[in-house]
């Protein structure tokens, strides 16, 4: 009983294809296309979620220009020491 | 394999492809401390995800499909003639798993195709793979800092998997159609992964725009320099280790030039290395010629950059790109005199497109790759001219018109056009750039609160544990 084509190394001059459920490389194509295209589109709405984010959390410390000014004045505190 | 001389010869092989592939893992290191030395602080997680993630996503699509076409395309398809069979090299194939190299179980497999493959498509598919990553990480350098790492991934697969491969099928191929009716040479990819790179990163740039504050409201650049130069130029460092493996990657290592599967002359053997085209070179010359392109490239860029230590290290590089299409025959001073003209059209073609154009190319991806790349095809047609393409009959010679023409569709037709393309699509979806707030404060603006919110919490928690009142 084995999973592949081998279970012996005696004909070893005869042997093909040595890895495991040998038939089924068509099925395991079809999944590891669609598990590529799965992340992609996973991807794209994660950075989405975390773009929004974002955007909220820098709106709420007053837009942009504020966060630059307040991360400019923490440098100079931690530099300051 | 039943005797010691086949095995050697197969095993060596299989161990020499082997070896390049782990000496082009390096380019990418190279690769992702030069962006990381490039951007600014607030960028860098963002950065280095970018570049590093293209590795599995050019990785599993170039298994999907990228390497088939290599083999299917060579005609096009339908410019010389249909689609090619290439059974050892689909997805499904049984040689694209652990193989023996006997009775094949698909019977769309020859007995040959399982003895020739077996032991040497892993290899031979992953160094074509490292060849994918260089050109997707090329493009990688000139857009950091505004483009979304979706996109960008996206468009790393059009080049690393769909492509580049399709050029390498018609260009960089023994049997390529290009080879046969334009006599195009480029032995060491000058024009197959660079022109094509810069080509793909001009389209992309000039629809993604400059980084905000590139420049001024009367169109003068200004200067954002790396935060790292010191990482920039190890970086830089660690392509050119790269490159090595790169070149002997190029090349078929031991092969009968006479043998029956080649020119078939009887009674005569020539055992050689030989390039991509099955013509003989030498390890010794393209050492020879990769060295000294180098040196001549480094020369003309410490020269015209006035000792940029950047500008100097990327001469260097375009030294090599400038002259890598005819390394493979150029005599050692002649790759020196080429190599120093790609550096010195690199240097100057960067700063008059940004000057002309306002492009911002983060990293002189375009100038490096793209310009020194298509002048290493056009030098090689000229300095090659009247030599045979291949050592088959019926193939067209090298020629100027020949490499011009292949310099124009290995940049244009499959870089430019379809990254402006691809990139004009999303952009139209809103998902080429990230939100403009986020581009002003960095990308990682939550990575690093929550990593100063940490540390906070650490010090105060020593704080509290050494009784300090503060």
């Amino acid at each position: 009983m084995s999973t592949g084509l081998v279970d012996n190394w005696l004909n070893l001059d005869t042997f093909g294809p040595v890895y495991p459920f040998v038939g089924t490389e068509g099925i395991l194509a079809f999944v590891g296309i669609a598990s590529w295209i799965v992340w992609h589109i996973w991807q794209i709405r994660k950075e989405n979620a975390e773009f929004k984010e974002d955007i909220e959390n820098i709106n709420k410390q007053g837009g942009p220009g504020k966060v630059l000014d307040d991360e400019a004045r923490r440098e100079l505190k931690d530099k300051a020491g | 394999m039943d005797n010691e001389l086949t095995a050697l010869g197969i095993i060596f092989t299989e161990f020499y492809y082997w070896v390049t592939v782990v000496f082009m893992f390096l380019i990418h290191v190279g690769f992702c401390m030069y962006e990381v030395g490039a951007s600014r602080y607030k960028n860098h997680t963002h950065t280095l995800m970018k570049n590093t993630m293209l590795i599995p996503l050019v990785t599993v699509t170039f298994f999907f499909f990228g390497w088939w076409i290599y083999f299917a395309f060579v005609n096009g398809p339908w410019i010389i003639g249909p689609l090619v069979d290439a059974p050892f090299a689909t997805p499904w194939s049984e040689l694209m798993g652990t193989h023996m190299g006997n009775a094949a179980i698909q019977d769309t497999l020859t007995v040959d195709d399982t003895a020739f493959w077996a032991r040497i498509n892993g290899v031979f598919w992953a160094a074509f793979l490292l060849f994918s990553w260089t050109a997707a990480s090329i493009v990688s350098g000139a857009v950091i800092e505004r483009i979304r790492p979706s996109a960008f991934w996206i468009l790393a697969v059009v080049i690393g998997s769909f492509t580049w491969i399709i050029d390498a099928s018609w260009g960089w191929s023994w049997n390529g159609w290009m080879v046969q009716k334009l006599g195009y040479h480029d032995a060491y990819a000058s024009g197959v992964i660079h022109a094509i790179a810069g080509g793909f990163a001009l389209g992309v740039l000039l629809i993604l725009g400059p980084r905000i504050g590139k420049f001024a409201a009367d169109g003068t650049p200004r200067n954002i320099n790396p935060h790292n130069p010191w990482l920039v130029t190890i970086g830089l460092f660690l392509i050119y280790t790269g490159f090595w493996g790169f070149y002997v990657a190029c090349n078929i290592p031991i092969i009968d030039v006479y043998g029956a599967s080649m020119l078939d002359v009887a009674d005569k053997t020539f055992f050689s290395a030989t390039n991509i085209y099955l013509q003989p070179t030498t390890l010794s010359a393209i050492t020879f010629n990769f060295l000294m392109s180098l040196s001549g490239g480094l020369m003309v860029a410490y020269i015209v950059s006035n000792g940029d230590a950047f500008w100097t290290y990327s001469g260097g590089l375009a030294g090599v790109i400038g002259a890598s299409s005819g390394n493979d025959l150029y005599h050692p001073i002649q790759a020196m005199l080429i190599g120093g003209g790609g550096a010195f059209i690199a240097y100057k073609m960067h700063y008059w497109v940004e000057n002309k154009f306002k492009i911002d190319d983060a990293v002189g991806a375009v100038a490096v790759h793209g310009y020194a790349g298509f002048y290493g095809v056009c030098m090689a047609g000229f300095m090659l001219w009247g030599y045979p393409s291949s050592p088959f009959e019926g193939y067209a010679p090298i020629t100027p018109w020949g490499n011009f023409i292949g310099a124009l569709i290995m940049f244009f037709v499959l870089g430019f056009f379809p990254a402006l393309i691809v990139s004009k699509i999303l952009h139209a979806f809103g998902m080429l750039r990230i939100p403009r707030e986020i581009e002003m404060v960095g990308l990682d603006i939550n990575h690093e609160s929550l990593r100063t919110r940490e540390a906070e919490e650490v010090a105060q928690a020593i704080r509290a544990e050494a009784g300090s009142g503060a």
